[in-house]
């Protein structure tokens, strides 16, 4: 099955509208060859229809869509060698899953034997062997989703597009699935373009992520970047709950931008570092150090604690800032006695190589 | 009392009242028809005093039967004729037009949709003055059997265009994408995901324009020539003040049993096609259902 090369997906200022609405408004990405790439982004960010644009179920505006170095402009959706796992899968639900999984291949005319061959080794691939003659509303949500997945594998495409797969099931199912696919990427070696809105989903199979919004790519990155380094305030506010805190930056000094908020003063060491004026400045809730009271301190910064709120092996706190910004923190449960509880004055550590200044986005394109 | 009260009005209970008001309706609607029926089988002459079972009207009276009587059974073969030709013209015209209309997206594709709908709305007389005056004048087309088959198509693609559209849009543009992204050619997407898909809604079409065939009197009749393109709704007609004899109500129970048939025929069809899509199942009957034919 591992014969099937990945191939190299190059998208050069892309562009589809929709009436008034610009869906793809410009996007330029490079996926290298057998990479597992995300779009990752909210609803109604471009990421489908760039997907879409791909798959040539969309006709592209403006822009360039090339395939291993050829462009594919021209090139009608059923002749490109790409295939798709749909939202809702799609499935023919006239067809059992056998006819479903070998309807594509009997487009290509090929042998009865290799299609008995082929059909059988991709449902043994995605352990779905013995329910060849069902059809798909006698199957779960996860059976169905895999016939979608085994439809589109079986003709060997150098891109598999896959539209949100995972979107209409369980938490627990998507889990499972979502190790699944990074199995089957791994064993048949080609690219995979995922679409999701789902950021943990994106973090943990992803090589790289684009994070889109408003048809425009905001940055790309490995997982890690993206989630240490968040580019725009978009992408810290998109991915996971971010502390944003608006300061005045004035100037790098010793490698660390000096920050002034409120009463205090800050040392950021990473992002903009020589930004000047108003900015907004990031911290991750797991990067806070909260201590107890005590005045004074280097990036330390007096506050109380407002809420605590459980979460088993967690423990998040809800802390009111002197300068009146209100941050959350992460407490690992590590079977301490509890320290903080509500209305206890604490002392906020914000860390100088945790606190992040971000690039703001120019005037009137704020989301 | 209090239990025959508590019986009728509980609350709690079957709609005793909604359901007896059912029954009364079919009761009402039925026995007229039943009656008609059980006289085409009386063994005298009179359609109102019964004298005894026979099926002498269908086929045993030598000369007044069905079978026998020229006119009746000319009638009968016509019915049946126009019925089956209009449905091998409607329905493929119909599913092509209706493809086109959901398909088409381009400025007009709104106005032509409320264009189609211009038949189900007119009055059948109206159309059939119409129809009759630019076949004569302006098309030059003999009245007769193809008269009387284009003007049963004009209305007949309309009901086709209803039903089909209406089953194209549940079904939504994902199959027929899908079946490209896998490698299918538009036409290979609609033949091979498209149209067995859309079976349901064509059987319940074959068998709405097979009804609208049959029964049709006003447009049929103003475009036949003579006695050989009467139909049985014209036969019917023009015997009622002449001498008649329970053969006519043979005659009408045997287009009652045909479209009878041709349900249940449908029914059967649609209930293997759609075997496991629990969703489109019913969806046909409903679909005859919603146009009283």
């Amino acid at each position: 099955m591992s014969e099937a090369k990945g191939g190299a997906v190059e998208l050069v200022e892309l562009r589809k509208r929709f009436g008034d609405v610009a869906a793809v408004d410009g996007v330029s990405l490079r996926i290298p060859a057998g990479e597992f790439f995300s779009l990752l982004g909210p609803s109604g960010c471009g990421k489908t229809t760039t997907l879409r644009l791909i798959a040539g179920l969309e006709r592209p505006d403006g822009g360039r869509i090339s395939l291993d170095g050829v462009d594919m402009a021209a090139t009608p959706p059923h002749r490109r060698k790409v295939n798709t796992v749909f939202q809702n899968y799609a499935l023919f639900p006239h067809l059992s899953v056998f006819d479903n999984v070998a309807f594509g291949l009997r487009r290509r005319r090929t042998s009865r034997n290799e299609i008995n061959r082929r059909v059988g080794g991709v449902l043994e691939a995605v352990r779905l062997e013995g329910l060849e003659k069902r059809r798909p509303s006698q199957l779960s949500g996860g059976q169905q989703q895999r016939v979608a997945l085994a439809r589109a594998l079986v003709l060997e495409p150098s891109v598999l597009l896959l539209d949100e797969p995972l979107g209409a099931l369980d938490a627990k199912l998507r889990k499972a699935l979502q190790l699944e696919l990074k199995t089957i990427h791994e064993q048949f070696g080609i690219t995979f373009v995922y679409v999701t809105h789902d950021q943990e989903e994106a973090l943990t199979m992803s090589d790289r992520i684009a994070v889109m919004s408003d048809g425009r790519v905001e940055q790309v990155a490995t997982p890690e970047e993206i989630y240490e380094e968040p580019a725009t305030v978009f992408v810290a506010d998109f991915l996971g709950i971010s502390n944003l805190m608006t300061a005045t930056a004035e100037g790098a000094h010793d490698g660390r931008c000096l920050l002034r908020l409120g009463e205090s003063e800050l040392h950021a060491a990473r992002g903009e570092i020589s930004a000047r004026g108003e900015v907004r400045i990031v911290i991750r809730p797991e990067r806070i150090r909260v201590e107890p009271y005590a005045p004074g301190g280097e990036n330390r910064i007096p506050g109380m604690v407002e809420r605590v709120v459980y979460l088993g092996s967690l423990e998040q706190l809800v802390i009111r800032l002197a300068t009146g910004d209100v941050l959350q923190a992460i407490v690992v449960n590590d079977g301490e006695p509890k320290a903080f509880s509500q209305g206890v004055p604490v002392r906020v550590h914000l860390p100088a190589e945790a606190l992040r200044v971000l690039p703001e986005r120019p005037a009137g394109e704020v989301t | 009392m209090k239990r025959l009260r508590d019986w009728w009005s509980n609350p709690w209970g079957r709609p005793r009242a909604l359901v007896a008001v059912t029954w009364l309706y079919i009761a009402w609607s039925i026995v007229p028809i039943a009656i008609a029926i059980l006289f085409s089988f009386n063994a005298g002459k009179s359609r109102t005093v019964w004298q005894g079972f026979s099926t002498r009207w269908y086929w045993g009276d030598p000369t007044q039967s069905v079978l026998h009587d020229p006119a009746l059974r000319s009638a009968l073969e016509q019915s049946l004729k126009l019925a089956a030709l209009d449905m091998a013209v409607s329905v493929p015209l119909g599913v092509a037009l209706a493809l086109g209309l959901t398909r088409w997206h381009g400025p007009g594709a709104r106005p032509v949709n409320v264009l189609m709908l211009f038949p189900l709305v007119t009055p059948e007389i109206v159309m059939a003055v119409s129809l009759l005056l630019v076949f004569v004048t302006l098309y030059g087309i003999q009245l007769g059997t193809t008269a009387q088959l284009l003007g049963q198509v004009t209305f007949s693609v309309s009901y086709v265009v209803v039903i089909v559209r209406g089953r194209l849009l549940s079904i939504g543009k994902e199959y027929e994408e899908a079946a490209t992204d896998l490698g299918a050619s538009r036409v290979a997407a609609l033949r091979l995901v498209l149209l067995p898909l859309l079976a349901p809604a064509i059987f319940a079409s074959l068998m709405v324009v097979f009804a609208l065939s049959i029964d049709d009197f006003v447009v049929t009749d103003y475009l036949s020539s003579d006695a050989s393109t009467q139909t049985v709704p014209i036969q019917i007609y023009s015997s009622v003040r002449g001498t008649t004899t329970p053969a006519l109500n043979a005659l009408a129970t045997v287009i009652v049993v045909a479209t009878l048939l041709a349900v249940a025929f449908a029914y059967v069809v649609h209930r293997r096609f759609t075997a496991g899509d629990e969703a489109a199942r019913g969806s046909a009957l409903r679909e005859i259902a919603a146009f009283d034919v």
